[in-house]
């Protein structure tokens, strides 16, 4: 270190400046840093360091029971908790074969899908800060996921860690004002989200910073492992909704947005649209969803022992494909438990993306990508 | 003149700006807290006081005894000296301005280009702040204020240059004492005949007070604070204060150069009982403009704010002074000068429109050496 | 231009909407019936003694391991008073811990835990850690003083037909159904 550290000499010379963009920093969206090389406000090299969040997330659960993983799987994508729950217990299902009840399908549909606005919400909001939003879009975003949030909490009773969905159903039924609630909520966010819509959209200032903004083609971005709205964003109509349905996706009508250009304000504008997308979805399933009937899987033992074997389910994160590897020797723990965290594949085309280009776009960048570093570090 | 001796007159009047000045910091800083907190949705502040109106007391007092911290590295003087380098112009500048026909400290025959020099000085602390606090966001922030503020005095001085040559005072036209441009306004505001040095001045006058769209010097989601991110309590809340003293002295300078101050439309008789009340209106009107610029806007890149500067604004304001040059020289009516300057406006709106919704220019994420910088990383 | 325009409109429409903030400690939110702060311990007022045997299955089946639940012989059942043999001597629920995952609640067999959904088990603010390893009078007084009015116990009766446990002490358990 000391030999190769820049010696100051008498004559003057020019060196590198490099600027720690985090651990602790406003844009960094938690605790990540990224190293930029910088020449005057150019970006000449970007290294990325994760790991701070690690908590052994993947490790822990190889300790517990099929049912307490779950809460480990909450904390896993913090902002996407019912997708990352859904995934797991789809893995689970897989293993033991579980046939999932009609009713508990369309509760899942429903809360995944709003969780997946919630969290798109929460990107939009961090993403205008980045932009440099005095805050607005932010508390326009918070304002609407705290509605979605409510709605959660009645039905969970938890705002952030539900623990919610199990192997083979909900854990409980939700109250009897759901529909209701629920159709209050999508009018509410319908209205924020215009609301964003109006402040970002056709902003000339927003406009001018996004647009054009590291472009990716669709080889690049399947290349480097892109998935979710940066990968759509590219061009790349790919929705594993779509693409494979799982749960029962293919029962609804609805559109995946794609971009034209991959730049920033694609990425942007497919998220926009995503939210409408789902808020759509949720409706539909209101329409269709059974007035009653069983939540969860009949003939579950107190402990579950899948069989042996090894699974891999994947669903559509709102960052991504998120998908959970297990392998199970009979036991009632998993003998191997592993994520394949989508923003963390993401994240690994920061790099390529940064270099080239200003300070302020690095951080713009990086807010496009839509990381959550629990996610990332695991 | 209030009594007969000079020096007590002057001193008495100083006295008056002593006291004003920390006042209307703590007032603007309350209101605009309220204002943003409106347009977010939010209440702003509630608890200190009725309606926490007494918010900025409190934080003006919490910052007083808060401890003055100087890094370790920094530059001793220059880190100290910097808060008064960059609050002493914004508050020398005050002497001058004009709050009514004979409400000054001093008026003088060049008062506008008096206030439009001493306040540029301010720059220095600026750099000086940046250079002191061994920080390389500091450092970053601090050329992007030498940037931006001395790229942005230029349209200002040209855009209050154009008004100060067709300036009618008693004996013909064209001066530099703002009580005279203000006489000059007894019946049309020169906003009517200089639409264009209106708007070159509104904008510029936005970036010298580093407000979004302009707020790169010191933006949060990029370099922390810039110039600042080193200091605390009285320092820090010195550098606010100038911030807010530099933001009512370029509003009420807008509201007499364009707005015609204290004259129209109620004219010159009236008396400071409706003057003042008047000025203070129009002063609110820009401040509220500023204020509501910040909650809605985004912040620029720094090549787009030079770009538009000098590509844009710069020959915009020499449009501006020339033909008023032309209206002085053939001695047209003041419709002429309307007409061209309306021109000019219009072509400055189309302008702006064209450089936000051009296509952007590709960069491409290029192929990257695989080197990584850990080796030389400080 | 025409963009920054449309955002100033929306922008003045929506700051004349009525704000939506909560201004938090003086006025709260009414918190839904399952909202779920931390694990307390129920008060049987019929018997005059706590709901919980002490059996063990929520310390067992706690994912962050943060109870620790020791049983005795119940004496008001020698005396005739009570159904119940054994009877809980000590819980400690280390609330630093717990992750208010809901499992416990889940797996007792004798409804006798819940979560706690008032403001008081979410306030839990201290400024020493130990001061949230909670003892079983702690946990047994929001019950008991009836500071617990309406506590969400459907876990146990609708989703559970699996996973439900068969019924260790034939005291309570018939009753739930």
């Amino acid at each position: 270190m000391a030999s190769t550290a820049p010696q100051h000499r008498h004559e003057l010379e020019t060196i590198d400046l490099h600027i720690n963009v985090g651990p602790q920093h406003p844009a960094t969206h938690g605790v990540f840093r990224m190293v930029l090389t910088v020449n005057g406000e150019l970006v000449e090299d970007c290294d990325p360091v994760i790991g701070y969040m690690h908590r052994g997330n993947e490790k822990l659960p190889e300790n517990c029971d099929y049912r307490q993983i779950i809460g480990y799987h909450d904390r896993t994508d913090y902002l996407a908790q019912f997708n990352t729950e859904w995934t797991y217990c789809l893995a689970v299902e897989k293993l033991m074969g579980l046939e999932v009840p009609e009713r508990a399908e369309y509760i899942r549909v429903i809360l995944g899908e709003l969780n997946r606005v919630a969290s798109h919400l929460m990107w939009a909001g961090a993403f205008g800060t980045d932009v440099g939003f005095f805050g607005t879009p932010f508390m326009y975003a918070f304002r609407e996921r705290e509605v979605i949030q409510d709605l959660f909490e009645a039905v969970t009773g938890e705002r952030m860690m539900y623990n919610y969905f199990r192997p083979g159903g909900v854990a409980w039924d939700v109250p009897d004002d759901f529909e209701e609630h629920c159709r209050y909520v999508i009018d509410h966010v319908r209205r924020g989200i215009d609301d964003l819509d109006a402040l970002m959209t056709d902003n000339e200032v927003f406009l001018a910073r996004c647009r054009g903004l590291s472009p990716v083609t669709p080889e690049q971005a399947i290349n480097w492992g892109l998935s979710g709205p940066m990968l759509r964003a590219c061009g790349v109509k790919h929705d594993l909704r779509r693409a494979e349905p799982y749960s029962i996706y293919d029962r609804f009508d609805f559109e995946i947005p794609v971009g034209t250009q991959g730049d920033v304000y694609d990425r942007y504008l497919v998220r926009m649209e995503e939210m409408r997308q789902s808020l759509r979805i949720v409706e539909q399933a209101l329409k269709q969803m059974p007035k009653n009937g069983p939540i969860m899987a009949e003939g579950l033992k107190r402990v579950l022992r899948p069989p042996s074997g090894e699974v891999y389910a994947r669903t559509e994160s709102p960052r991504g494909e998120y998908g959970v590897y297990i392998v199970s020797r009979g036991a009632d723990k998993p003998w191997r438990h592993k994520v394949r965290g989508a923003s963390f594949c993401n994240l690994s085309a920061l790099r390529e993306m940064v270099i080239g280009n200003y300070v302020a776009d690095a951080i713009i960048i990086l807010g496009s990508i839509d990381i959550v570093l629990c996610e990332v570090d695991r | 003149m209030i009594g007969d001796n000079p020096w007590l007159d002057g001193l008495l009047r100083l006295l008056v700006i002593a006291v004003a000045i920390p006042l209307a910091v703590i007032v603007l800083n309350y209101l605009e807290r309220k204002v943003i907190g409106r347009v977010q949705n939010r209440l702003g502040p509630m608890r200190v006081g009725p309606y926490g109106t007494l918010q900025a007391v409190a934080d003006t007092i919490k910052l007083l005894t808060k401890e003055d911290v100087r890094p370790h590295s920094a530059d001793r003087w220059t880190f100290e000296l910097a808060p008064y380098v960059v609050v002493v112009p914004s508050v020398v500048a005050l002497v001058t301005l004009p709050l009514t026909e004979d409400l000054f400290v001093r008026n003088l025959a060049l008062g506008l280009f008096f206030i439009l020099a001493v306040s540029t000085l301010s720059i220095v602390g600026l750099v000086m702040a940046g250079w002191g606090s061994d920080n390389k966001y500091a450092i970053l922030g601090a050329m992007r204020s030498a940037a931006q503020l001395i790229s942005y005095e230029i349209p200002l001085v040209m855009a209050a240059v154009a008004v100060a040559m067709v300036a009618h005072t008693p004996d013909g036209r064209g001066t530099l004492d703002l009580v005279q441009i203000v006489d000059g306004q007894g019946r049309v505001p020169y906003i009517v005949w200089q639409p264009l040095a209106f708007l070159i001045f509104t904008v510029a006058a936005l970036a010298e007070l580093y407000r979004q769209p302009f707020d790169i010097p010191v933006a949060e989601s990029e370099v922390v604070g810039g110039p600042f991110v080193e200091y605390s309590g009285m320092r820090w809340a010195m550098f606010m204060m100038a911030e807010y003293v530099n933001l009512v002295l370029l509003s009420a300078l807008t509201a007499i150069v364009f707005l015609g101050g204290w004259n129209w439309p109620l004219g010159n008789e009236v008396g400071p009982a409706l003057q003042v009340p008047l000025m203070a209106v129009k002063t609110a009107i820009f401040i509220l403009f500023f204020f509501w610029a910040r909650a809605i806007l985004p912040r620029l890149r720094i090549d787009q704010l030079m770009a538009y500067s000098w590509q844009v604004l710069l020959p915009l304001a020499f449009y501006q002074i020339i033909a008023n040059g032309l209206v002085l020289v053939y001695d047209w009516p003041d419709v002429v000068l309307g007409v061209l300057s309306g021109a000019g406006a219009m072509a400055a709106i189309f302008l702006t429109y064209r450089m936000a919704r051009r296509p952007a220019p590709v960069r491409r994420p290029v192929a990257v050496a695989a080197t990584s910088m850990r080796e030389v990383k400080v | 231009m025409l963009g920054i325009l449309k955002t100033i409109a929306a922008s003045v429409g929506i700051a004349a909407r009525k704000p939506v903030t909560v201004q938090y400690p003086t006025e709260k939110k009414q918190l839904p019936q399952r909202s779920r702060g931390f694990p307390t311990l129920l008060w049987d007022f019929e018997h005059d003694e706590p709901f919980c045997t002490g059996c063990q299955v929520c310390a067992r089946y706690c994912p962050t391991d943060c109870m620790t639940v020791t049983m005795k012989d119940n004496p008001k059942y020698a005396e005739g008073k009570s159904p119940r043999k054994k009877i809980v001597d000590t819980f400690y629920i280390d609330y630093a811990r717990c992750m208010r995952c809901d499992i416990c609640v889940e797996v007792c067999n004798f409804d006798a835990i819940v979560m706690d959904n008032t403001w008081r088990s979410v306030e839990m603010s201290r400024f020493d850690r130990q001061d949230l390893i909670m003892d079983l009078e702690a946990l047994l007084r929001p019950s008991k003083t009836g500071q617990l009015p309406n506590p969400f116990r459907e876990p146990m009766g609708v989703a559970h037909s699996g996973w439900r446990p068969k019924s260790e002490g034939a005291e309570r358990g018939g009753e739930e159904e």
